[in-house]
């Protein structure tokens, strides 16, 4: 293929890609909102949905979005494109007046083409790592189902958990296999899941006892992925690997909180230590992911350039810190202006990540096409030393 | 660098540039990985073949790792051409990866 005939491929790409990423966006924008709600602003009440749905917004509605638009750039096949336009209509849905099992309806569809596209690829190269994910999906798929018999998104709360849990330790699991762990190591593992798993099964006829046995098996991954990732090894190595690794390891310690929660206390519905359960797996662990994985993945998604930045520190900072805030002095300490203000930071880091996001990818775009005209220029009048690409790997 | 661009195109030259492609999460270059399976080259063409994999078919940077390649390779003006091919059989295999890439990811 010509680079012209690249070029052009890549742009009708992004052009396909871009909406649903917009749409995942709204989708957050929505559950932010509803998240300021819960925390107890004085908002305009337009929008009371939005709290009341804020979980499955936040789990399904972006993160479902972005995951599902992942696996469908990876399988490369059209119909898995169904899964993100679907969650993140659906999600939408359910803030609007639409009929009230439409948005149920629409995402639980969304997971079943995900868990499709992890049939396909399996098909395609059968993986245990492949399969965890796709055990990811599931978990949506009971979650969506929950919600379309009418539960309280408060219900399946764990089942949204899973989904991500999942389909992350499906992609460490993966990647892991770089290191050469020993088929005991990776056995340990494998059982972490399956208690997990078992746990999540349980929930469905006793939340309680299964939200025990889930904490079990959530704690023990974590540990796992704090001893054997890959992340302690590359986090050793400058620049935007170093900051993926140092967002997968501080994620890991969230993660770790989060198990033993639910493991000790089980905590269901309200309550400080529920807020701490979720926010701890939401936000501590499934968010840093997000803010690891973004400088990967929205080149590969959008096919956009997005240069790794020193600066990308300051949302991962904030966002853990505003976090032991919010749990440690709002929760545990039971202070209300500590757990409020920790939860405001706590959107803020997200807010943050976007337009620190948007700007690289803006000024990166720009800098590319003042690249080609000079270039462009320069072909037609003499040959010109040009610097070796590649991927700069930023500043150390 | 000048000589990168009057060198002529060899299996060799185009290995040295794909060594600057680096996988962001690992930190190791596509080659060292052992990702890239062929390089086939048509000096008169000007064309380059790539017959590459991902470590797994769920992965979603093919685009990503595609625009690297082309990006680096176009540095080259002998490069008229490339094509790249994912294949999946064989699967990756850590064990194809170089013995600096194992030495970066911790093998013993």
């Amino acid at each position: 293929m010509s680079d012209a005939a690249h070029l052009s491929e890549a742009a009708r790409l992004r052009r396909r890609r871009a909406p649903l990423v917009g749409l995942g966006i709204v989708a957050l924008f929505a559950g932010l909102w509803g998240g300021l709600i819960r925390l107890g602003l004085q908002l305009p009440d337009d929008l009371t949905a939005a709290s009341v749905q804020h979980g499955p917004l936040m789990a399904l509605g972006f993160l479902g979005t972005l995951i599902s638009l992942e696996r469908a750039v990876a399988t490369g096949r059209r119909w898995a494109y169904a899964a993100p336009l679907a969650a993140a209509i659906g999600a939408l849905a359910t803030v609007t007046r639409a009929p009230i099992a439409l948005g149920p309806a629409l995402v639980t569809f969304g997971g079943l083409v995900l868990l499709a596209a992890h049939v396909d690829l399996q098909h395609r190269q059968p993986s245990s790592h492949n399969a965890v994910m796709g055990l990811g999906a599931v978990a949506w798929c009971a979650a969506g189902a929950d919600w379309l018999a009418g539960a309280d998104a408060a219900g399946f709360a764990p089942l949204l958990a899973g989904f991500l849990v999942l389909t992350i330790v499906g992609e460490r699991l993966e990647l892991t296999r770089a290191a050469r762990r020993s088929r005991l190591v990776r056995m340990l593992l494998e059982a972490a899941i399956a208690v997990f798993c078992v746990g999540l099964g349980i929930s469905l006829a006793n939340e309680r006892l299964g939200v025990h046995v889930a904490g079990v098996g959530l704690a023990a991954q974590a540990l796992w992925l704090a001893r054997y990732d890959i992340a302690r090894h590359t986090v050793r190595i400058a620049g935007v690997t170093r900051y993926m690794a140092v967002a997968l390891l501080t994620g890991y310690v969230w993660l770790l909180c989060a198990g033993v929660l639910w493991a000790v206390s089980a905590p269901l519905y309200f309550g400080p230590a529920y807020d701490a359960s979720l926010h701890a797996v939401f936000l501590g662990f499934v968010m840093s992911m997000v803010f690891a994985h973004a400088p990967v993945i929205v080149p590969a998604v959008l096919r956009v350039p997005l240069p790794y930045s020193r600066g990308f520190y300051a949302q991962l900072v904030l966002l853990h810190v505003s976090l032991a805030v919010r749990l440690i002095g709002g929760d545990l300490l039971d202070d209300d202006v500590l757990w409020r203000w920790g939860g405001i930071a706590n959107e803020t880091a997200i807010l943050l990540f976007l337009f620190a996001t948007a700007f690289a990818v803006g000024h990166a775009r720009r800098q590319t096409r003042c690249a080609d005209r000079r270039r462009a220029g320069a072909a037609s009048s003499a040959r010109v030393e040009l610097p070796i690409g590649g991927i700069d790997p930023g500043p150390r | 660098m000048l000589g990168l661009l009057t060198e002529s195109l060899s299996v060799e030259l185009v290995c040295r540039l794909l060594r600057t492609v680096i996988d962001p999460e690992l930190g190791v270059n596509i080659v060292d990985l052992g990702l890239v399976y062929a390089i086939v080259i048509d000096d008169d063409a000007g064309t380059v073949a790539l017959e590459m994999t991902l470590t797994t078919p769920g992965c979603p940077l093919s685009g990503f790792l595609d625009d690297q390649i082309r990006g680096c390779l176009a540095q080259l003006p002998q490069v008229r051409e490339v094509a790249i091919t994912l294949v999946w059989d064989p699967p990756w295999d850590p064990e194809a990866m170089s013995d600096d890439a194992r030495r970066a990811l911790g093998w013993g």
